[in-house]
């Protein structure tokens, strides 16, 4: 009798511990694929950026050259640090003009503004289309001679406001960068509206109570609990601004045409390491050194910003 | 806790082994080399593919693969083209794992040998016929060690096209002289049409421009001999001229030319607004299909320093034979069949482009035309024949700076001094 019981429990514990065991089987897939996709890739790439190459074949270790020459043999230093201007005015620009003013749309529409629904759908639905078409018919429609925006200038009598604005250098990157802003506003909006309705109504009736003006309500209750959404939203922007690729290379090619006035670190790597469109040259050791100095760099700032952006929560 | 850190140590080995395994294919497709000695009897059912970047040529080549199984019923040959401007870097990747098309549409000149002196390609000494072709169409795929790698497919020329029509109505004539040239621009200018239909904003654009107005200016063929023996450079007089008679047509280019493109100056031309098209062989099929209507002829561009005119040309795609596909000596039938006067033939029937075999002959009055004058008075593409090796490219390199001097942020000097100096960093008669 005791026996049967002794074996019953057996049974039993055999059964939860292959239970146990099943259940570390669940992330292998995922595991297979994260470390197919982006854990050998880098690990590559940084293995790649030690070595000498000559076109495709690999040559001689040649330790810190490759680093060496991104940052100090010309042209490609100036390459590097024309492009890494570029990123950064990406970033400041995307915060003003993509981040602010999303922060402030999300508000209106949070506020109950008329139409509110409506807005949020029409700002959200560039976001629906691939990047690639985003580029494609932005492309057209800043066609200097056939595009809809010099026409429609020319309609209302602003002829000389008419230009090649993806021809001109002065106006080539804000442009792209304008467009990309039209791209993400509506996904940065529902990320603050979020936010915003995460907001314990409770509070906002205290201080109304209290005789709390708008401007005031915004300062000391809204913009502290608003932190958390600023910080993914500016985080999120950081690591898409140094990374932009997409827009550039459907709008501009990979050589950040014209004149190097719209190159991003990222077209610069793929430059690089893959050659032109028109059948450049390959320099896969210095395109992967470029790809780890980018990489330090990007997860460098993400993590400092994000400390920073905590201490900020816990301040206020 | 311990069983589970040792679970996952356990999975960890497991995706390295994946990796380990994932590398080691490259070995694998090495062992195929040993396949040359296949003879024909064996190759029953045998299939090959062809890789190239002409996605709108796929119907034509059928054309031509129908030919071949006429002599070889055993062969199937099927044409895998990928997009222009990302054929390289899919060719670069799956060479590089030890793939690829059996038989690869090679790039002209620098590229494409790059790729045969990194041993990617099977060496073509011993196959028949290449003797029909001039030494200097072979050049295109000539490796550094003197073997042959590819089958010179098709010349390409750029010359200037115009509008006939447009021509015809303010009775001009086709100018024989530089001075001509320019009175002519003047002349539709002053008529309202745009004379020259180029943009700056493409790079490339810029490099075959100049491919097109520079030898009118630097005299030609003497020079290009000249600077491809280090006996003269860049900064020399005669290509800053050439330099800077590209900065004073940009009084002819369309009103906004620095924003427009390929698919916009094509346009400007088609649409009859544009007068002359400084273009390709290869768009003669695009323009006749998007204006039927278009009379469309050409000019041998005139010398501004009292040479011949010139029709600029170059082999444009060799075609090679990959050193690790499984079927060598069956790719190697299919271009040495690119080698005979009846494949010639067949291409410039279907494609209306210039063949790169001699002596054959177009029923379209305009090819045929062309090809005569390339016979006649050819001058090389010299960027792209002798100057695109380095990184970036000189080519490139020209490409960028004239950009720039369109922009007014460069000047016709500076130009040629950048171009110098990148060529001096890897043309070896610079140094």
């Amino acid at each position: 009798m005791e026996l049967e019981i002794n074996k019953k429990l057996n049974r039993k514990k055999q059964k939860r511990n292959w239970k146990r065991w099943a259940i570390h089987l669940f992330p292998v897939p995922a595991i297979i694929v994260y470390g197919l996709f982006i854990v050998y890739p880098l690990l590559a790439a940084l293995s790649y950026s030690f070595f000498d190459w000559n076109g495709m074949i690999r040559g001689d270790f040649v330790g810190f050259k490759n680093f060496v020459n991104l940052f100090t043999l010309e042209p490609f230093s100036g390459f590097f640090w024309n492009s890494f201007g570029h990123n950064i005015i990406y970033f400041v620009v995307q915060l003003v003009f993509q981040n602010a003013i999303a922060f402030f749309l999300a508000y209106l529409i949070y506020k109950k503004l008329k139409f509110g629904e409506f807005f949020k759908i029409a700002l959200f639905l560039p976001r629906l289309l691939s990047v690639i078409v985003v580029g494609f018919l932005w492309k057209l429609i800043l066609n200097p001679n056939f595009g809809a925006l010099n026409v429609l200038l020319g309609k209302f009598g602003l002829e000389n406001l008419q230009k090649a604005w993806l021809g001109d250098p002065d106006t080539a990157l804000i442009t792209i960068i304008l467009v990309n802003c039209w791209f993400g506003i509506g996904f940065m909006l529902l990320i603050f509206l979020a936010g915003f309705q995460a907001i314990p109504k409770e509070l906002l009736e205290a201080a109304t109570l209290d005789g709390a003006k708008e401007f005031k309500m915004m300062k000391t209750i809204m913009l502290p609990l608003m932190i958390p959404s600023i910080m993914i939203t500016t985080v999120l922007t950081f690591i898409q601004s140094f990374e932009a690729f997409e827009l550039v290379y459907a709008m501009q090619g990979s050589q950040g045409e014209p004149y190097h006035s719209t190159d991003t670190l990222a077209v610069y790597f793929y430059r690089l390491a893959f050659g032109g469109s028109t059948g450049d040259s390959t320099a896969i050791g210095l395109g992967s050194a470029l790809a780890v100095v980018l990489f330090i760099f990007i997860s460098t700032f993400t993590a400092l910003l994000l400390k920073f952006m905590q201490k900020k929560e816990v301040e206020m | 806790m311990k069983s589970l850190n040792k679970f996952w140590l356990a999975g960890l080995f497991a995706l390295f082994a994946l990796f380990l395994a994932a590398c080691s294919s490259d070995a694998g497709s090495e062992e195929g080399e040993g396949s040359e000695g296949e003879s024909a009897e064996e190759s029953e059912g045998v299939t090959l593919t062809i890789g190239s970047w002409r996605t709108e040529d796929t119907e034509r080549y059928q054309a031509l693969i129908d030919a071949f199984n006429e002599k070889y019923p055993d062969i199937n040959v099927e044409f895998k083209p990928s997009k222009n401007t990302e054929y390289n870097t899919i060719l670069n990747t799956a060479l590089k794992a030890g793939e690829g098309p059996d038989i690869i549409h090679l790039r002209p000149y620098a590229p494409g040998i790059q790729l045969a002196d990194q041993g990617y390609l099977a060496p073509l000494d011993d196959i028949n016929g290449l003797d029909v072709f001039p030494e200097s169409s072979l050049a295109a795929a000539k490796g550094s060690d003197g073997k042959q790698y590819g089958v010179p497919l098709n010349i390409s020329t750029t010359q200037m096209f115009y509008n006939k029509a447009i021509f015809e109505e303010l009775g001009l004539e086709e100018p024989k002289t530089w001075d001509e040239f320019i009175a002519l621009n003047e002349t539709l200018k002053s008529e309202g049409y745009t004379p020259i239909s180029l943009g700056t904003k493409e790079g490339w654009l810029l490099s075959l421009a100049h491919g097109i107005f520079g030898p009118a200016h630097y005299g030609a063929n003497d020079f290009v001999e000249k600077i491809a023996a280090g006996e003269t450079d860049f900064t020399s007089e005669e290509f800053l001229s050439s330099i800077k008679a590209m900065d004073e047509l940009k009084k002819y280019f369309p009103e906004n030319y620095e924003g427009l493109g390929m698919e916009d100056i094509r346009t400007l031309f088609f649409t009859e607004t544009a007068a002359m098209f400084p273009m390709g062989s290869w768009e003669i099929e695009v323009l006749r299909e998007m204006n039927p209507d278009l009379e469309l002829g050409f000019f041998p561009m005139p010398s501004a320093v009292g040479k011949d005119a010139t029709v600029t040309t170059w082999v444009d795609g060799s075609y090679g034979v990959n050193a690790k596909s499984e079927h060598v000596e069956e790719a190697k039938k299919f271009v040495e069949f690119m080698t005979t006067k009846e494949f010639g033939n067949l291409f410039t029937e279907k494609f209306k482009m210039i063949s790169a075999i001699p002596g054959t002959e177009s029923d379209d009055e305009l090819v045929n035309n062309l090809g005569k004058a390339v016979e006649s008075n050819p001058t090389p593409y010299m960027m792209l024949v002798h100057f695109s090796g380095g990184n970036p490219t000189t080519k490139v390199t020209l490409e960028t700076e004239l950009q720039g001097m369109y922009l007014g942020e460069q000047t016709p000097e500076g130009v040629t001094e950048a171009l110098q100096e990148n060529a001096a960093t890897w043309f070896e008669p610079f140094q």
